[in-house]
């Protein structure tokens, strides 16, 4: 499988500051790859150097074979991109916003209606988008990152402040344009979104990517699988006991839980990835 | 350069203009109020005659124009006050007669007479006023040439500016109205950094030089159409219309560049707005010059609108060609073309 995205010793400096600090990785094409890390970690940094933003003070970044640097606008012809912060022509309609960002790609036939439908917004695509609630704000921002049906789709954050229906309406789509064969490059804070929809997760802390592997695998090195038992205990006093289940005592311990204690509950728990980022970096993910 | 982005960026900007009620409102109602301005100005020149006389005896040698249709005589004791009336613009021209004029004539010598003009007396009437101290010299005396005569123009001579404050005001209203087109443009480019449209725009495939381009069209367009159709209706094509829209197209080129510096240096919209009067105020200057003759001097030539103020004003009010105003274009054209490439300089980093 081709890589869409490789990245290699790529540095930025703010003034004294090294923002991003000479960092590798590759993603292959269909793949999504989440970037985690906490405020100030250097991950819209590394964002805006990959997406011709900015110009990277050292190392290269070569997106679809192309380097960013160099071929600044065929690459970003073929990537959809969608900021954190909501950046819409608040004035104009939602169809408008659309069709504006078509022709700045030069894409013909293009049918808004069917993408505004797409991401749930159909009815209200000549309303102007002053008088959108956020989620819907948030599903036209996705909409315009797809509007050229981008082999590369950069996500800020896509996600952040919604409601649980709204969240999930992304996410699927998400996972529609992995189908469709896109590379999608999720930045995010949320652990729980990036376990379910990642193939794969990079920590990324003061500058550095201090873990990148599948968040099965990242579990499997750092994280620590347990069973947690809530045991009755001289009336109505209830105490939980954990048990390592990774430890050659396991079935030992199990039995003798279940033969010599009162078991009210009993569940399997294993490390999220907040847990193997604070063991990685020492910092949390919400910092 | 991409014409299709260009194109669709311009149509974004159009339809931003025309939907924010504000723009759209200063627009309108600031084209309304100048034109009405124009409109109530005084549109004639006011033909009366007042003449300050000193002399220190009744001489009688002004008897026959007394009274005369749009001449005013008023005798004076004391030269300096005369003078001092003269300064203030009450009169016209002060006339300074030397004691015992009579005598002097009688004995066949030449009197000095001294001739005080205001600073806004035009050469017309000066001419005229030699003509008439000659006629008196020779209703007197039967001989030509008979006195020695010295003019003063008290404070800044404004000869041959004899013109409508109506007039007087055109140009300074048609630079008002591209001017206003620096708080406009600098306000849209400001919103567009402050609300992050501007950071979308730049990871598709359009470029810095699409972008300005589709401002530089926006702003011209806006500013230029404004100040035609003003001057359509304050008669100012009357002559060289060429000229006029040269002039023009590097007047609203001028407040394209000025408005990129003015949304370069503001992190939000009251800063274009504050800035933006303070720019607008200091460029306004010049074209008080042309309401209040010999307000400005040549201090006033290092404020980039000065020049294009003044080529308004020597076409429309003065019918002046290119000959007359080609310096004057020629260094407009490189005030522009050096504020343009400020403006974009300093706006490609604040996008940055």
């Amino acid at each position: 499988m081709e890589k869409s995205i490789i990245v290699e010793n790529l540095a930025y400096r703010y003034g004294d500051l090294l923002a991003v600090d000479h960092i590798n990785f590759d993603v292959k094409a269909g793949k999504i790859l989440g970037f985690l890390g906490p405020n100030g970690a250097g991950k819209t940094t590394t964002v805006k150097m990959l997406t011709g933003q900015l110009r990277p003070y050292a190392g290269k970044a070569t997106l679809l074979g192309y380097d960013v640097t160099k071929d600044t606008n065929k690459v970003q012809s073929q990537i959809g991109v969608c900021f954190e912060q909501t950046n819409l022509y608040e004035q104009m309609s939602a169809i408008e916003n659309l069709k504006l960002f078509a022709a700045l790609f030069g894409v013909n036939n293009f049918d808004g209606y069917a993408l505004l439908e797409r991401v749930g917004l159909a009815g209200r695509e000549k309303d102007k988008v002053s008088g959108y609630s956020k989620g819907m704000k948030q599903r036209l921002m996705i909409a315009r990152s797809l509007v050229n049906r981008p082999q590369i789709i950069f996500m800020d954050e896509p996600t952040s402040g919604l409601d649980p229906v709204s969240s999930e309406a992304i996410d699927n789509i998400i996972l529609e344009e992995r189908d469709r064969g896109a590379t999608i490059f999720l930045t995010t804070h949320d652990m729980w979104e990036a376990d379910k929809l990642c193939d794969r997760v990079a920590f990324m802390n003061q500058g550095k990517i201090e873990a990148l592997d599948s968040p099965r695998n990242l579990k499997q090195q750092y994280g620590k699988r347990s069973l947690i038992a809530e045991i009755s205990s001289n009336g109505d006093a209830i105490v939980k006991k954990e048990i390592d289940m990774d430890s050659p005592n396991t079935a030992t311990e199990v039995e003798k839980l279940l033969t010599n204690e009162k078991v009210i509950t009993l569940h399997s728990e294993e490390a999220t990835l907040e847990d193997i980022f604070i063991k990685v970096t020492g910092r949390r993910l919400t910092e | 350069m991409n014409s299709r982005i260009i194109k669709a960026l311009l149509k974004k900007d159009v339809s931003l203009f025309l939907s924010n009620r504000f723009y759209f409102l200063i627009t309108i109602v600031g084209l309304i109020l100048y034109i009405a301005i124009y409109f109530l100005m005084p549109s004639e020149v006011n033909e009366e005659l007042n003449l300050a006389v000193y002399e220190n005896e009744n001489t009688g040698v002004f008897s026959q124009i007394t009274g005369e249709e749009g001449i005013n005589i008023e005798y004076f004791s004391d030269k300096e006050v005369l003078r001092q009336a003269v300064m203030d613009g009450d009169y016209h021209v002060g006339i300074s007669l030397p004691d015992n004029i009579i005598a002097i004539w009688q004995a066949g010598e030449k009197p000095d007479i001294t001739l005080y003009y205001s600073s806004s007396t035009p050469t017309e009437i000066r001419d005229a006023m030699v003509a008439l101290i000659s006629e008196i010299a020779y209703i007197q005396t039967g001989q030509s040439i008979n006195y020695n005569i010295s003019q003063e123009v008290l404070g800044t001579d404004m000869a041959g500016a004899q013109l409508s404050l109506r007039e007087r005001m055109r140009p300074l209203l048609a630079v008002v109205i591209l001017l206003m087109e620096i708080l406009t443009l600098a306000s849209l480019i400001s919103v567009e950094i402050e609300q992050g449209t501007a950071r979308a725009l730049f990871v598709t495939p359009m470029r810095t030089s699409d972008l300005f381009m589709a401002k530089g069209i926006l702003g011209v367009g806006l500013a230029m159409a404004q100040a035609i159709l003003f001057l359509l209706l304050a008669n100012g094509f009357d002559h060289q219309p060429l000229i006029i829209l040269t002039t023009l197209l590097l007047g609203s080129m001028l407040v394209v560049g000025i408005g990129f510096l003015l949304a370069s240096l503001s992190r939000d919209v009251m800063a274009v707005t504050g800035w933006g009067m303070l720019i607008f105020i200091i460029l306004l200057i010049p074209g008080f010059g042309n309401v209040m003759p010999g307000l400005l001097s040549d201090w006033a030539k290092v404020i980039p609108s000065y020049f294009l103020t003044d080529t308004i004003s020597r076409v429309v009010n003065y019918g002046a060609g290119w000959s007359d105003v080609g310096i004057n274009l020629a260094i407009l054209a490189g005030l522009t073309a050096v504020v343009i490439f400020a403006g974009m300089a300093a706006l490609r980093r604040r996008y940055q």
